[in-house]
């Protein structure tokens, strides 16, 4: 059998990196990714210690994280973990929840800025159509972006994540990085 | 256009698309006596009305819910929207006092 080299979503052997004035782009290839869905009248579970938001929430644990994604359902992450069975991990954390692996249908990105929340909010305004003042840490939405649909994560003040399809990872980082030049060039 | 999800907040109309007459909601019977003439109705009958209507939207790019979304066709204004799923269920709770709710 030939070798098999393992290539990021954006095809290159080592995720991409980029910085545009206070903006720093990353592809993260080792966010694992599991949905959790309650089956009809289930009680919510508390996966790896985690409090599973309320509709619009982000809420982060360790290395692990959730975010609501529909009623009676959420997104879990887990940092570092994009690489092993990590929907199987999350199925011995959340018995009688419906679970299915996540990971490889979706490209995260990770925005990061050094000049506080400011840049982000500014970013968020040229690419979505979401109230940029009013998605502080801890929240998290899915929307449209340039007809792409994504998920969007406050992590932090200043931190942004923002998770894409992975077959349109090319045309989504192409749009982050052509909006965050400009906010370079003004 | 900015619709009220009743979860999420305001939310850009162009997040939803449009099924149409919040009276699907109600599927008759296949099984039951005139089955045939109540689907006639149920797939090609709709009220036009100017004015207040009840709709169904998606939210497809956002948490994928259905809503039940009052508007004025008039004025294009959007009265309300609640969940379809909170709908249903209420509407299945007085049709059908002896719960058959869980045969869906």
């Amino acid at each position: 059998m030939s070798d098999l080299k393992p290539i990021s979503a954006l095809g290159a052997a080592a995720p991409r990196l980029l910085t545009l004035g206070t903006l720093t782009l990353r592809e993260n290839p080792g966010l694992g990714l599991a949905s959790l869905a309650l089956r009809r009248g289930g009680t919510a579970p508390s996966p790896f210690g985690l409090t599973l938001p309320d509709p619009g929430g982000w809420a982060a644990s360790g290395a692990y994280a959730a975010f609501w994604t529909g009623p009676d359902q959420w997104m879990i992450e887990a940092e570092g973990r994009g690489e092993e069975d990590f929907a199987a991990a999350l199925k011995a954390e959340a018995p009688g929840c419906s679970i299915t692996e996540q990971t490889d249908g979706w490209v995260a990105f990770e925005i990061t800025s050094v000049a506080g929340g400011a840049p982000l909010s500014r970013l968020m305004e040229k690419l979505v159509n979401v109230d940029a003042a009013g998605f502080g840490p801890g929240h998290a939405t899915r929307t449209g972006l340039e007809h792409m649909s994504v998920f969007l994560i406050r992590r932090a003040e200043d931190r942004l994540a923002i998770i894409g399809m992975r077959t349109l990872a090319g045309s989504l980082w192409h749009a982050i990085e052509t909006a965050a030049g400009r906010l370079v060039a003004v | 256009m900015l619709i009220p999800h009743p979860l999420l907040g305001p939310r850009d109309a162009q997040e939803f698309t449009y099924l149409g007459d919040a009276m699907m909601i109600d599927r008759p019977d296949g099984l039951a006596e005139g089955a045939e003439a109540a689907f006639c109705d149920y797939v090609f009958q709709r009220d036009n009305p100017a004015g207040l209507h009840r709709e169904l939207w998606f939210h497809e790019q956002g948490d994928r819910s259905w809503l039940v979304v009052t508007r004025n066709t008039v004025t294009h204004e959007i009265l309300g929207a609640e969940l379809a799923r909170d709908v249903a269920l209420a509407r299945r709770a007085t049709d059908t006092p002896a719960d058959q709710g869980d045969a869906q």
